[in-house]
């Protein structure tokens, strides 16, 4: 080991992350933003022939955002807050730098390939676990890598006990490796038959066992992508942004076993009426509304660490990202039970609310908080002062406007559709055929559309800002303790 | 075995691993102030650890190079 | 015992993993052999449906279409029976899909034909006027896989043991024997289309993914 005068934490690795979240980011939002248009006006569907069909495009449009542009997101703060909260550089091992800068490019090329791949139509149909057999190889290798970058980090720390956020990308890399595992579980028909595509596989679990799965997959990998390793970030970069220690340090861990406790039975809320057995879906809707509490540890922890600061609300936007990102995380964990509800669930249940409620959470608390960090990280990763303060504010109110827009008009569809669905006439007859529910939908389409395309140039300026921060940015001579420095 | 037992193990296994993570979570409770009150160990220090992040700070807690763990 | 816990990250990983993993043992596991059972009647798939099966997997259909009725009057007045577990028996994977952009399909085979699926695949809103759904014209275009078919139905009959070649159930055998099989079948479906681009690649023998997806949506009863 070297003398630790000379000694600096090293930001490569989190460097290329930011790069690819920033990357993915625009490709991801972009896509998403083309099919909701293309459900207002349909024409948009022909623009790529086969490759831009609606139904192409979605999986690709949650894969890119999920495991592009947010899992990017992840590994950058990790490479980042990691080396910081343990006080060690990832200088002081040349292998954690290899097994780094390796776990960067063979992310970069699954994720290039699954794009690929999915724009031709090869899937398994599991939403969020679309991908064959041989990229799930490879997102298997880049995730062992990163859990060898952890644990070999933390193995080399300074600091004897784990900080809070530790904890969480513990947890984040534990639960996304057994869900993932087990979801994706398949059997390759070319090995066995010896003949057809050799990339094509049939699951192991068949039907109603198959949707237990998957479910238990697709609800527990928001709680391990969308929320754990959010909280993650929100419990390091807020209280270093603001300069405020975490109103209660106790109440961070009680609600991180509480997150952990619970959060792996409420999956049974997204079968709710269907064939899986009666108990397993009243058990997942009565864990779905104990998951309020320690949902709102972490989040009444995180505006309490505000308690008499509120003052820096207007002086600094980051802070204004951070809490407006956990105040949306309160909202959508308040909306998450409410659907989960069984009488609510029947009328919520396969209309455009449940998307509206996705992206209360990942407009507003995951989008929020990873362009808080990565605005936080940037003027310490490259010495620069944040390029324009003004930009930021623009960003901020046009991104929430765009959300409100999102989330507003899902709400209003999706419970007209419900209505619509169920709704008889005087003889007990249905009173809608199914595509009058569809079409009176088409001007909430177009809202929820625009309102995305509102977030996606918000996404825009904010990439704009970093690479005016990186290129362009004042200089500075030592790394600033809280505030990140701005020019106006 | 038959789907009954299955179901009779099922409903056991999920009521005590209720019952024992509840008791944990308590006795977690109880124990995090404990600490505090008795002066053993104050949880809100390591709030510090994200604080005082830079290379040359102190340690909350330093490590020593002798008892270093394995993992 | 907790402080412990918190500075040995080993065992703070294992504790964790302990405590999620518990959650889908007990949910998960334990109801697999019952719902596994299929329902009297339910049959595998033959492979032009699985071809289609695999076409509708390639378009993600599922992003917009149901196959899950719920047991309530207005969805089996719209869509038939509510859906029993059994009769999912031998989807690999399911599709009951998490959004109705449009109707649910579970039972789209009892009343919708033929002639109908062509004409909805090449123009949606030639049949259902104010309809969002895009026009799948590859469709007609791209040939379906039956190689890859009859690779998935030979695989979960070896290693699933799904009762292909049983009394009553749908016949496998050899590929070749699985060919003529698939033919026939994809005769009848043609001579009911119109489209001469489909028929003249029937006479060459080449099977479009229409006619394959056309067989899979007609077998969802």
């Amino acid at each position: 080991m070297q003398a630790r005068d000379a000694l600096n934490y090293d930001y490569s690795v989190a460097k290329c992350f930011t790069y690819s979240t920033i990357l993915f980011g625009i490709i991801g939002m972009l896509i998403g933003v083309v099919i909701a248009y293309q459900m207002a006006f349909p024409e948009l569907n022909y623009l790529a022939g086969e490759y831009g069909t609606y139904s192409r495009l979605r999986p690709l449009h949650t894969s890119g955002v999920i495991f592009g542009f947010l899992l990017s997101g992840v590994f950058a703060t990790w490479y980042y807050i990691g080396q910081r909260v343990l006080k060690v550089s990832m200088a002081e091992s040349k292998f954690l730098m290899i097994i780094g800068k390796l776990h960067f490019w063979i992310y970069m090329i699954v994720i290039l390939t699954a794009v690929v791949t999915l724009f031709l139509g090869i899937s398994t149909s599991k939403e969020y676990a679309e991908l064959e057999w041989p990229l799930d190889i490879g997102v298997v290798v880049l995730w062992v890598l990163w859990g060898v970058s952890i644990f070999g980090l933390i193995g080399i720390r300074r600091e004897k006990t784990l900080y809070i956020s530790m904890w969480y990308f513990i947890a984040t890399f534990l639960g996304v490796a057994m869900l993932y595992l087990f979801n994706n579980m398949e059997v390759p028909t070319y090995f066995v038959s010896g003949m057809g595509k050799w990339y094509h596989s049939v699951s192991m679990y068949a039907g109603t066992n198959d949707a237990m799965v998957q479910w238990w997959y697709g609800h527990n990998a928001v709680a391990f992508v969308f929320t754990v390793p959010i909280i993650a970030m929100s419990y390091y970069f807020l209280p270093k942004e603001s300069g405020q220690p975490i109103y209660s340090y106790k109440l961070s861990l009680l609600s991180f076993w509480g997150l952990m406790f619970v959060y792996l039975w409420a999956g049974g809320h997204h079968l709710l009426y269907s064939t899986v057995p009666d108990w397993v879906q009243t058990m997942g809707s009565i864990f779905s509304i104990i998951l309020i509490l320690p949902s709102w540890g972490s989040a009444i922890n995180m505006l309490l660490t505000m308690k008499g600061e509120w003052g820096q609300l207007k002086s600094n936007p980051l802070i204004k990202f951070m809490i407006l990102a956990s105040t949306f995380y309160m909202f959508s964990t308040l909306e998450g039970p409410i659907q989960a509800i069984k009488s609510v669930n029947a009328l919520a249940h396969f209309t455009d609310w449940i998307p509206g409620h996705v992206h209360d959470g990942t407009l507003g608390w995951v989008g929020f908080m990873l362009m808080a960090a990565l605005f936080h990280m940037a003027p310490r990763m490259y010495k620069k002062e944040l390029f324009s303060k003004k930009l930021m504010e623009a960003q901020f109110w046009l991104q929430t406007t765009g959300i409100v827009l999102y989330f507003s008009s899902m709400w209003i569809a999706g419970i007209t559709q419900g209505m619509m669905w169920r709704a008889t006439d005087q003889f007990g007859n249905l009173a809608y055929s199914f595509i009058d529910t569809v079409t009176v939908l088409i001007p909430y389409y177009a809202i929820r559309a625009t309102g995305g395309l509102m977030y996606l140039v918000g996404f825009l300026m904010f990439t704009y800002n970093m690479y005016k921060t990186i290129t362009a940015g004042k200089d500075i001579s030592s790394e600033p303790q809280n505030a990140s420095p701005m020019s106006a | 075995m038959n789907m009954e037992t299955i179901r009779e193990l099922q409903a056991y296994g999920y009521i005590f691993f209720t019952i024992f993570l509840a008791v944990i979570l308590y006795s977690y409770i109880y124990h995090l102030y404990r600490d505090e009150k008795t002066g053993t160990r104050n949880y809100e220090k390591y709030s510090n650890m994200a604080l005082n992040d830079n290379i040359n700070d102190l340690p909350v807690e330093e490590i020593s190079p002798l008892n270093k763990e394995k993992e | 015992m907790f402080h412990w816990l918190e500075r040995n990250p080993f065992f703070f990983a294992v504790g964790v993993f302990l405590v999620i993993a518990y959650a889908g043992i007990v949910t998960i596991l334990p109801n697999f052999m019952e719902s596994a059972r299929p329902v009297v009647g339910t049959k595998p798939y033959t492979v032009l449906e699985l071809a289609g099966r695999q076409t509708y997997i390639k378009d993600s259909c599922n992003a917009c279409h149901s196959q899950l009725i719920r047991p309530f009057k207005s969805e089996t007045d719209r869509y038939g029976m509510y859906s029993l577990s059994g009769e999912y028996a031998y989807d690999r994977p399911f599709l009951w899909g998490s959004k109705r952009t449009g109707p649910d399909l579970m039972r789209v085979g009892n009343y919708r034909t033929s002639d109908w699926h062509e004409y909805h695949m090449l123009n949606p809103k030639s049949v259902v006027p104010g309809s969002i759904m895009p026009a799948y014209k590859h469709m007609f275009s791209n040939n379906a896989d039956i190689e890859t078919a009859y690779a998935e139905a030979y695989t979960v009959k070896t290693v699933f043991n799904v009762p292909y070649d049983k009394p009553d159930m749908p016949t496998l055998g050899t590929y070749d024997e699985s060919k003529k099989v698939v033919f026939a079948e994809a005769a009848a479906i043609v001579a009911d289309m119109k489209s001469q681009e489909v028929k003249d690649a029937f006479k060459r023998g080449e099977i479009k993914e229409i006619v394959a997806i056309i067989a899979y949506l007609n077998s969802l009863k």
